[in-house]
């Protein structure tokens, strides 16, 4: 009799390096959007739901960046510093489209609520519908369909664990999710705005007294988060290069946002874990169970265990949450 | 001229008002000290004080200036440091950390070395914790915490709401000697207690507050000898 679920244990153990190893490299993406959602939860404790637009903006530039340098569909016939340089600018305008939107966001959505003293449902439904605004304006302007797919270079093996190649892209994107949350982590805990960041996230009122500006604080927390997002805008191109539509930012922030609350919400070290665990576990049970679309599903039932079992996360919530 | 002067100021919840046309002046080098029962509005005074707080009416001058529109955030760089009700400790910083947020808003930094000398000197037992979390502290240690991490900064006027809060009587005394010892090097005080009898006897001048109003003012020696003031704060019949 034919089950209409069944688990493919012969194809998971066939597979598991390169799923491993996929699974990471989406992690690390999930990873640097998960940030910019904790990093606004821990000072405003809000679920920025217009993160996941923040990213898709970002996404969008990259790809117009890269097609008007003559990036196409076919692996561009360019030296790989030429490559490289092209990369860096596309880079750079990502950051630039995902860090202002984060502070349009921020203007048009939250602040006036705040001058207001708004209770805190109202920022919830403005933060939603913030979202719907900006996808819907983009569906508006592109319409339905994917943008044409950007190719950034030959992906090419770098080297071989037991039979498993593992291509350049992983490589670069998961060293570069973690290198970039060592420094996230060592900005918030080192340099002034950091410490202005933790002494708002743990009592805003004291934090005022020791002379941190919270308004400006809340704008760079924004802006913090929109330039990650930046980054995994870029490395999401690279991974799924025909991936950018109006939904695009959706689909992946709800991971995001998944994996922000497996690692503890408001926990900078707590992204880096929820995002590649989530991006593992992802793509173990797809392989398990046969097809792409049970990614999501294991993911999220993965999610209501733990929360469940520890529901403030794997570490914990402590950006500063933690109160004595 | 006054350091700091509250001249005729109102401050609302919402519709509830819960300070009426109060006024206060702090002279320089004073220890002031604000008494009152629970819920007069002595700590509504000391956050419109420090700008958590906006005014109905009138106006607080620092140093002749008015500063009643300044945000908070900005009356810190002025010399205004308010420790507040509850100690407000950042529970996952270390002491250390705490002590560092006390110069957020200092521009010179060439004598934070020096003030982490001087504010280990006056608690001991806060070099002793300097790596522990501020949470973990019992709420003595809190206590003296929060008035070092307010002298990091170095204010002009120091404002304690309530310091001897929830303290075993070896801790108030050892706060309230601090708070002298302060004074005695310079710094202005101006104090809110409900240990009436300890904060009238150090304080320079003393008002009461009741139910929003000040009913009464005068001298630290005077309010204590005052029958009204020892029958409803001293508990003397
Ligand atoms: N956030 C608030 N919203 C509404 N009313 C408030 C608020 N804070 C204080 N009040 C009211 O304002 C009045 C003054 O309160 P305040 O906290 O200033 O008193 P207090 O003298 O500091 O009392 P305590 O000795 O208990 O600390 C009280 O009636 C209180 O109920
Ligand atoms: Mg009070």
């Amino acid at each position: 009799m034919d089950q209409w679920i069944s688990f493919d244990w012969e194809a998971l153990g066939a597979n598991f390096w390169s799923a491993t190893v996929d699974g990471l490299t989406f992690g690390g993406i999930y990873a640097l959007v998960a940030l910019g959602y904790t990093l606004v939860y821990g000072v405003l404790n809000l679920i920025n739901f217009a993160h996941s637009e923040v990213f898709i903006v970002g996404a969008y530039a990259v790809v117009f960046t890269l097609t008007s340098l003559g990036f196409g569909p076919s692996v561009p016939n360019l030296a790989w510093y030429a490559i490289a340089a092209n990369l860096l600018l596309a880079l750079v305008f990502g950051m630039l489209a995902s860090a202002v939107t984060a502070f349009i966001v921020e203007r048009v959505a939250y602040k006036p609520l705040r001058a207001k003293g708004a209770p805190r449902l109202v920022f919830l439904i403005s933060a939603i519908g913030m979202s719907f605004v900006i996808q819907y304006l983009i569906f508006w302007w592109r319409g339905p369909n994917p943008e044409p797919a950007v190719i950034m270079f030959q992906n090419k093996p770098v080297f071989d664990i037991g039979g498993t190649l593992i291509y350049f892209d992983s490589i670069l994107i998961v060293s570069a999710a973690i290198i970039m949350m060592v420094v996230v982590d060592q900005f918030i805990r080192r340099s002034k705005l950091g410490r202005g960041i933790r002494a708002v996230a743990q009592d805003p009122d004291t934090a005022t007294l020791m002379g941190v500006n919270r308004e400006r604080i809340i704008v760079s927390t924004f802006i913090l988060g929109g330039l990650l997002a930046g980054v995994a805008a870029l490395f999401y191109v690279m991974k799924v290069p025909s991936g950018v539509l109006y939904l695009g930012g959706f689909l992946l922030g709800v991971k995001a946002f998944t994996a922000a609350v497996l690692g503890g919400i408001g926990n900078v070290r707590g992204a880096l874990l929820g995002g590649l665990l989530l991006g593992l576990i992802g793509n173990y049970g797809q392989i398990l169970l046969g097809s792409a679309q049970w990614n999501d599903v294991v993911c999220f039932v993965v999610l209501i265990a733990v929360l469940m079992v520890r529901p403030e996360g794997i570490l914990g919530s402590n950006l500063g949450k933690v109160r004595a | 001229m006054a350091l700091l002067e509250i001249n005729n100021i109102s401050v609302h919840y919402g519709r509830i008002q819960a300070l009426h046309d109060i006024s206060i002046s702090v002279e320089e080098g004073e220890i002031v000290t604000l008494i009152g029962a629970n819920g007069a509005g002595k700590t509504t005074t000391m956050r419109s004080l420090a700008g958590l707080l906006n005014l109905s009416s009138g106006s607080v001058t620092f140093e002749g200036e008015d500063i009643s529109k300044l945000p908070g955030h900005k009356r810190v760089v002025r010399g205004i440091s308010l420790t507040p009700e509850g100690r407000g400790i950042f529970p996952a910083m270390t002491v250390r950390e705490n002590l560092e947020m006390g110069t957020y808003a200092l521009k010179e930094r060439s004598t934070v070395d020096e003030s982490y000398d001087r504010v280990f000197e006056l608690f001991p037992r806060l070099k002793e914790r300097e790596a522990q979390s501020g949470g973990t502290l019992s709420g003595g240690e809190q206590q003296m915490l929060a008035i070092g991490r307010a002298l990091m900064g170095r204010p002009k006027v120091l404002l304690l709401d309530e310091p001897s809060m929830g303290l075993a009587p070896q801790f108030i005394k050892q706060i309230f000697s601090i708070i002298s010892q302060v004074n005695a090097q310079g710094m202005t005080v101006l104090l809110v207690e409900q240990n009436a009898n300890q904060a009238l006897s150090r304080a320079d001048r003393a008002y009461v507050l009741e139910t929003g109003r000040i009913t009464r003012s005068g001298t630290g020696p005077e309010l204590l000898a005052d029958p009204a003031v020892k029958e409803a704060y001293l508990g003397v019949a």
